[in-house]
C-alpha cells in the first residue's frame, strides 16, 4: 500500500491560487467520493485551510498522484495540467513525514500554531463520516495526531506570543504576573486594541474605555468587554488607576504626554505598561524615560513578535527529531503490516520444506529415471500450491482493503514465520 | 564516613545540580527537572550528614573558620531555595543557588578544618546564635537573587529587545513579592540573630564590643528595618526594594565573614 498526498500550500502557491482550490467544508464528503472514483483511491481525504489544500490518499496500487492533481484541477474547473507549477506531490515514506509535520504544525506559516491540530484532526472526521477512512489513513491519523502533542508537549515551539496582539499580553503578563482585578484603560477604540483587550480581559483583568467624539462606540466597546466606558476629558484620574493603557486613537498627534504619565505613576507605586498601536503615535516616546514606565509601541511590540518567532524555530530542530522519530516508527510499523513481505517468507518457507523432504525421498529411492523425477517434482510442487492458495488469495484481498495487523500476525504465528 | 567524604559527594550532587541547570537555561528549557530537584535533595541530604560527622568529629558546632563558615552557608542556602520551592517554585531561582551552593561547597572542600580549641565555641550560644543567623543569610540570599532578577528582567522589558531573562525569569510582579516575603522570613531570623549574639556577649561581659561585625549586622538590619516599613506602609516596591534587597545582603555577606576572616587573621586562633 501506497500513501499520496498532493496538494498546494503557502509554501507554493500564492493565495488567490490556495483560495481557488479550498473546499468548503459541506463540500467534502461529495468531494471525497469524486476523488476516490477518479483518482482511483481506496482511502481518502482533504485537508483544506487558509494555508494550504491537500489531498491524502491511498490506492489499492501504485501512487496515482497525477490523478489526483487532475482531479483536484477537474473538481476546480481547471484545464489539466493548469495548477503544474503550484503543486507537490509526494508518496510512500514522504508522504508520511509529510502528514506529520504539517500535524505537528512544522510546515505552517508560522510555526508552532496551534489551529492546524484542530483543522487536521477535523479533516479526518470528515473522511471517516464519509466513509473513505480505511486502515492505512486511520493508521496516520493517529500516530500522526499523537507525535503532534509530543511535539508540542516537550519542545516549546508553541510557546512565546508571535502576533502583535498577543505580545502584548505576554508583555503585561511579564510585568504583573496575574492579570486578575488589574485595571487596562482602552483609549480609543481600535480593532486591535479590543483583541488585545479581550486576553487581559479573559486573563481576570476590569477594562475602561475612554471615547471621544464617538462616545457610542467607547460604550459598545465596553460593554463587549465587560467593563465601563468613559469620556476622554477623564484621562488623567483614569491614568492613575491604570495598570495597562492600550492606545489606538486615530488623532495626528501624540494624546498622552511626559507630564501626564508622570503625574499618574506619582500617585502609585505599581508600573504603568503603555501600548501605542496608534499611527502615528498616541504617546509621547520620551515617557519611556519615567521609571517603572513600560512603554511599548507597534515595532516594538513586532521586534518582540520575530524575537519570539526565531525561539520557536530553534524549537523547531528538536520539534523535527521528534517528529522523525515518530515517522521512523509508523514506517517500521507499517512494514511488519505489509503483506508482501510475508507472502514472500511463506512461500520461502513451504519451497524450503519441499526441498528437504524430497532430498531424503530420494535418497531412500535410489537413483530414478528423468520422468519419475519430474513427475515427485510436479506432485510435491502441486501440494504446496494449493496448500497456499487459498491464504495467499486471501491475504492479497486483505491488502487491497488496507492492513490488517492482526490477520497478519496471526498468519506469521500458524506457520512460524 | 568521615565529612570530607560526604563533603565531596555533596559536590558532586550540587555539580550535577549546577550543570544541569545551566545546560537546560542554554536551551532555553524548563530550568528545573527532575534531575535538578533530586541532585538537590541528595546533596542537601548529604551536606546535612557531612555537617553532624563534622560536629561530632570537632566536638564543638561546625561553625568555626572559613571551611565550616562555607560549608554553613551553602546548607543554608539550599534549604531557603528548597523551603522556597515547595511554597513557589520559581525554577530561575535554581540558576543562583546551584551555582552559589558548588562554589561555597567547593570553597569549604579547598580549605583546611580550623582547629581552634577555645572554651567559648562549648557555649550553647554558639549553635543557637548561627543557626538563627544562617537560616536567615539563607533567605536573604533569596531576597538578594529575585532583586537581581528584578533588575535584569526590568533592563530587559525597558531596552524592548527580549534577551535570555525574557524566557527563564518570573514576572516582575512575582520577584517584587517573593523578595519581599524572602526579606520578612530573613529578618526574623536576622533580628533572633542579633539578639543571641548580644546576649552571648553579654555573658561574657560587655553587650557592645564595637567589632565590624556588629556595625554590619546593626547596618544590615536597619536597611531592612526600612525596607520592611517602607513596603508595610505604602506598597513600596519594584526597582528600589531590588537594590535595597541586594545591598542589604552585600552587607550580611561583610558580617558573615568579617568574623571569619578576622579569625583567620589572627592565624585560626
Amino acid at each position: 500500500m501506497t500513501l499520496v498526498v498532493v496538494g498546494v500550500s503557502h509554501r507554493t502557491a500564492p493565495l488567490d491560487v490556495r483560495e481557488a482550490l479550498a473546499f468548503p467544508r459541506e463540500r467534502i464528503s461529495e468531494a471525497l467520493a469524486r476523488a476516490r472514483a477518479e483518482a482511483g483511491l481506496e482511502e481518502a481525504m482533504i485537508l483544506s485551510t487558509c494555508n494550504r489544500v491537500e489531498v491524502y490518499g491511498r490506492a489499492a496500487e501504485g501512487a496515482p498522484a497525477d490523478a489526483v492533481a487532475r482531479f483536484l484541477e477537474g473538481y476546480h474547473g481547471r484545464a489539466a495540467g493548469d495548477l503544474g507549477p503550484y503543486v507537490y506531490a509526494v508518496s510512500g515514506e514522504a508522504a508520511v513525514r509529510h502528514a506529520f509535520r504539517v500535524a505537528a504544525s512544522l510546515d505552517s506559516m508560522v510555526i508552532g500554531e496551534p489551529q492546524i491540530l484542530g483543522q487536521v484532526k477535523e479533516a479526518y472526521e470528515i473522511a471517516e463520516e464519509a466513509k473513505s477512512l480505511g486502515a492505512s489513513l486511520g493508521a496516520l491519523r493517529n500516530r500522526s495526531l499523537s507525535a503532534a502533542k509530543r511535539a508540542r508537549s516537550e519542545t516549546r515551539i508553541g510557546q512565546n506570543a508571535v502576533s502583535v496582539s498577543s505580545v502584548a499580553v505576554e508583555l503585561a503578563r511579564k510585568i504583573f504576573g496575574s492579570l486578575k482585578d488589574r485595571s487596562v484603560l482602552l483609549v480609543g477604540a481600535g480593532k486591535m486594541s479590543e483583541l488585545s483587550a479581550r486576553h487581559l480581559v479573559s486573563g481576570g483583568a476590569r477594562a475602561t474605555v475612554l471615547g471621544g467624539r464617538t462616545f457610542e462606540k467607547a460604550e459598545e466597546l465596553a460593554a463587549a468587554l465587560g467593563g465601563q466606558a468613559a469620556p476622554f476629558e477623564a484621562l488623567q484620574a483614569e491614568l492613575a488607576k491604570a495598570d495597562v493603557v492600550i492606545s489606538s486613537t486615530g488623532a495626528p498627534h501624540t494624546v498622552i504626554h511626559k507630564e501626564d504619565v508622570a503625574a499618574a505613576v506619582r500617585a502609585r507605586r505599581r508600573p504603568l505598561f503603555l501600548i501605542d498601536i496608534a499611527v502615528p503615535r498616541d504617546v509621547e516616546p520620551d515617557v519611556r524615560e519615567l521609571a517603572n514606565v513600560f512603554l511599548y509601541d507597534l515595532d516594538d511590540l513586532k521586534a518582540v513578535a520575530d524575537a519570539n518567532l526565531r525561539e520557536r524555530k530553534k524549537e523547531a530542530a528538536s520539534a523535527e527529531a521528534i517528529v522523525e522519530s515518530e515517522v521512523r516508527a509508523f514506517l517500521e510499523w507499517q512494514k511488519s503490516l505489509d503483506v508482501a513481505p510475508l507472502l514472500a517468507d511463506l512461500r520461502q518457507r513451504a519451497e524450503a520444506i519441499r526441498r528437504a523432504e524430497l532430498e531424503r525421498a530420494r535418497k531412500r529411492l535410489g537413483p530414478l529415471t528423468a520422468e519419475q523425477e519430474s513427475a515427485i517434482d510436479a506432485a510435491t510442487s502441486a501440494i504446496v500450491n494449493k496448500l497456499l492458495h487459498p491464504p495467499t488469495a486471501h491475504l492479497k484481498e486483505v491488502a487491497k482493503n488496507g492492513s490488517a495487523p492482526d490477520v497478519v500476525e496471526l498468519v506469521r504465528r500458524l506457520f512460524g514465520l | 564516613m568521615s565529612s570530607r567524604i560526604y563533603l565531596l559527594l555533596t559536590l558532586g550532587f550540587y555539580a550535577v545540580g549546577a550543570l544541569n541547570v545551566l545546560l537546560q537555561a542554554v536551551a532555553r528549557r524548563r530550568l528545573l527537572t527532575t534531575w535538578t530537584v533530586t541532585a538537590a535533595l541528595a546533596g542537601f541530604a548529604m551536606h546535612t550528614a557531612s555537617l553532624s560527622q563534622r560536629w561530632t568529629e570537632a566536638g564543638h558546632f561546625p561553625i568555626v573558620g572559613f571551611h565550616d563558615g562555607a560549608s554553613f552557608l551553602a546548607w543554608a542556602t539550599v534549604l531557603a531555595f528548597l523551603a522556597t520551592y515547595v511554597q513557589a517554585r520559581v525554577d530561575a531561582l535554581g540558576l543562583a543557588v546551584y551555582p552559589a551552593a558548588f562554589v561555597l561547597v567547593l570553597v569549604a572542600v579547598l580549605t583546611p578544618v580550623s582547629e581552634r580549641e577555645d572554651p567559648i565555641l562549648r557555649s550553647l550560644y554558639l549553635p543557637i546564635h548561627t543557626t538563627l543567623a544562617l537560616i536567615g543569610y539563607g533567605a536573604l540570599f533569596v531576597a538578594f537573587a529575585m532583586g537581581v532578577m528584578y533588575l535584569i528582567q526590568e533592563r530587559e522589558l525597558r531596552s524592548r529587545s527580549p534577551r535570555a531573562f525574557y524566557y527563564l525569569a518570573p514576572s516582575l510582579e512575582r520577584c517584587d513579592t517573593l523578595g519581599g516575603h524572602s526579606v520578612e522570613v530573613g529578618f526574623v531570623f536576622l533580628t533572633l540573630a542579633i539578639l543571641t549574639g548580644l546576649m552571648w556577649n553579654l555573658s561574657r561581659g560587655a553587650i557592645w564590643t564595637g567589632t565590624p561585625k556588629e556595625w554590619s549586622a546593626s547596618l544590615a538590619w536597619l536597611i531592612y528595618v526600612v525596607m520592611l516599613v517602607a513596603r508595610r506602609r505604602s506598597g513600596w516596591g519594584g526597582r528600589r526594594a531590588a537594590l535595597l534587597g541586594i545591598a542589604g545582603f552585600v552587607i550580611v555577606v561583610f558580617t558573615f565573614f568579617s568574623l571569619s576572616l578576622a579569625r583567620s587573621a589572627r592565624g585560626g586562633a
